[in-house]
């Protein structure tokens, strides 16, 4: 039997981008004849999702994030592949399964802008049909928890970006939706207002059993929330697996640190290093070293025979460190 | 099509709440829209003199010419400009994503922007008829006849330009065919001239196309320029255009909102 919440099956997205030259007369010709290139946007991609579980979906900009949730979301049609989600499939668009889910975009308010966020809330209890108990019980409880209640009688217009946000998540949660869609949610925000806002995002998992599926540039939301993360780069996918583990699986180095003894003979330690070996730290009583993966060990039994080596510990490089060559690089 | 009422007219009273706030910006919309009219009014009153036009009096174009300016501005549907900036702007995103169909977004600012206004033409036109004496021939089927012409004028004006404004979907610069509508509309929907006035070719053509009924249409009717014949040909004429119209939408939304789905926002 399978439970799955959402299941993604060779999604693939190809974009036609008319092409042409800058200039008068290129534009001229462009009218006669459009010329098209085809960009792969989604390529392949295949996970499945099960209910009430947290998956954070990174990668750098332009590597199909943004048009993989659109997928999911109903706003795109895909070129090829599948995606079910609560048995519906997204982009046939059916009220019910609109009805179920939730998106929330960093960089699009989708607050009234010109009135206060309670109306808004109203409006949204209308579209979806809410009952007005259970409408009412719900902001309640959402703005107790996000602490706003002097906010929702001010002009959204009026607010901050961080107010704003809260009227966002507010907005998206009211009708219960059973996943959720955050792209970019902490887009711009203070450390504080992320961090709150991740919190409160954590609780709405914890609380709701909601399925969610989070984009961030920030690696912070996507470790402090997401056990889970699944990486593309190039509209495929690179990893899908426990955030923790990233490192160990991509990272094509590792760090050595070591303390020598100062006292014995490490004055030209420098020039016995083996070769491949970058030195981040030269600190000899905190030496740290770059070294290849693959070579870790003998690296290592290496050091320990030439140098002397009072303490030695073999560490994966900070995610950042990994996420930043991973994006640079493109090729794992 | 997505049916939504409740939403639709939760919607429609936010959106006027909104509106509210810019009442002065949208006063002087009204204003600009009001001068074409007016002035054409002036034109053809002062060439009538004492005599008749094509039969009008000088004060029966005064009568055509008030109510024209009402009936332009419940049908002018300024929210057809708006429709394509949504779509380029992303923001049909925001919409697509409610279990309802974003037509009620434009007809809730179309809804709301007609009551603000309309407090401001309403007092202006009665102040103008007031002043200029006009000559209303008003009779029970001419007053029974206005209010579902210039329902059918509504629809028929907001229809064809929210479809013409879905072209958006594909091009990225599909306002210029409004402004083209809006040429067509003043010259063949009876602004220029009352369509009784205009010459035998341009008057052919004014009663066989879709823009007559969208504005010059209910005026007619209301001043008792058309006899019995000319009215029913004329109702038939704004069903059988809403008809095509409604058609036309349906194509152009299913099509638009598949080619939006195929490109992105």
């Amino acid at each position: 039997m399978n439970n799955a919440h959402i299941e993604v099956q060779n999604l693939s997205k190809t974009y036609r981008v008319p092409q042409r030259q800058s200039g008068l007369g290129a534009a001229l010709r462009s009218l006669a004849r459009r010329e098209y290139t085809e960009v792969t946007a989604v390529s392949h991609l295949s996970f499945t999702i099960q209910p009430g579980e947290m998956v954070g979906f990174i990668g750098p900009n332009g590597a199909g994030k943004t048009t993989t949730l659109k997928m999911l979301a109903g706003l795109l049609h895909p070129t090829g592949g599948t995606a079910v989600i609560d048995g519906y499939i997204p982009w046939e668009r059916q009220p019910d399964y609109l009805r179920r889910i939730s998106m929330v975009l960093g960089n699009k308010s989708q607050m009234l802008w010109d009135i206060p966020p309670l109306d808004t809330f109203h409006v949204l209890g209308e579209i979806y049909g809410l009952d007005k108990t259970a409408w009412q019980q719900t902001v309640d409880e959402l703005t107790a928890v996000l602490q706003m209640e002097d906010l929702l009688t001010k002009p959204v217009r009026n607010l901050s970006l961080g107010e704003r946000m809260k009227c966002e998540l507010v907005a998206a949660l009211l009708h219960r939706p059973s996943v959720l869609f955050l792209d970019e949610p902490t887009l711009g925000l203070d450390v504080s207002m992320q961090r709150r806002l991740r919190q409160f995002i954590a609780d709405t998992n914890r609380r709701t059993g909601a399925t969610m599926i989070l984009t961030s540039h920030y690696m912070a939301d996507v470790a402090e929330l997401c056990p889970r993360v699944i990486l593309i780069h190039h509209g495929r996918l690179l990893y899908d697996g426990l955030l923790g583990q990233l490192s160990d699986q991509l990272a094509p180095f590792k760090l050595i640190r070591l303390t020598l003894d100062r006292d014995n003979g490490s004055a030209d330690w420098r020039e016995r290093l083996p070769e491949g070996t970058a030195v981040l730290n030269p600190d000899p009583a905190n030496l740290t070293l770059r070294v290849p993966r693959r070579e870790t060990s003998a690296i290592t039994a290496y050091l320990l025979n030439t140098l002397p080596v009072v303490d030695l510990s073999v560490e994966n490089p900070p995610l950042e460190a990994v996420i930043d060559q991973i994006y640079q690089e493109a090729a794992v | 099509m997505n049916h939504n009422h409740q939403g639709g007219l939760a919607l429609i009273r936010a959106t006027w709440l909104s509106w509210m706030q810019h009442r002065s910006f949208f006063f002087i919309l009204a204003f600009g829209w009001m001068m074409q009219p007016l002035i054409f009014m002036f034109v053809w009153a002062t060439a009538a003199g004492d005599q008749t036009i094509g039969g009008l009096t000088r004060g029966e174009i005064v009568a055509y010419y008030l109510t024209l300016i009402l009936v332009n501005q419940i049908t002018y549907s300024q929210t057809n400009w708006t429709v394509g900036d949504l779509i380029r702007g992303g923001d049909m995103n925001r919409l697509l994503l409610l279990p309802m169909s974003p037509l009620y977004n434009t007809l809730a600012s179309e809804l709301a922007g007609k009551v603000v206004y309309l407090t401001f033409v309403l007092p202006i036109v009665l102040l103008l008829t007031l002043l200029l004496k006009p000559a209303f021939n008003l009779t029970a089927v001419s007053l029974f006849a206005f209010l579902p012409a210039l329902l059918l004028a509504w629809l028929l004006r907001f229809l064809w330009g929210y479809a013409l404004a879905l072209l958006a979907f594909w091009a990225a610069r599909a306002d210029a065919l409004l402004a083209v509508q809006d040429a067509l509309v003043f010259l063949l929907a009876g602004q220029a001239a009352p369509t009784l006035l205009l010459p035998p070719l341009l008057r052919t053509l004014a009663v066989i196309l879709p823009f007559r009924y969208m504005v010059g249409f209910p005026a007619e009717v209301l001043t008792g320029q058309l006899n019995g014949t000319q009215l029913t040909a004329g109702f038939v004429a704004q069903i059988g255009w809403l008809a095509v119209t409604l058609l036309l939408y349906q194509v152009m939304w299913r099509r638009g909102v598949r080619q939006y789905t195929a490109v992105g926002g």
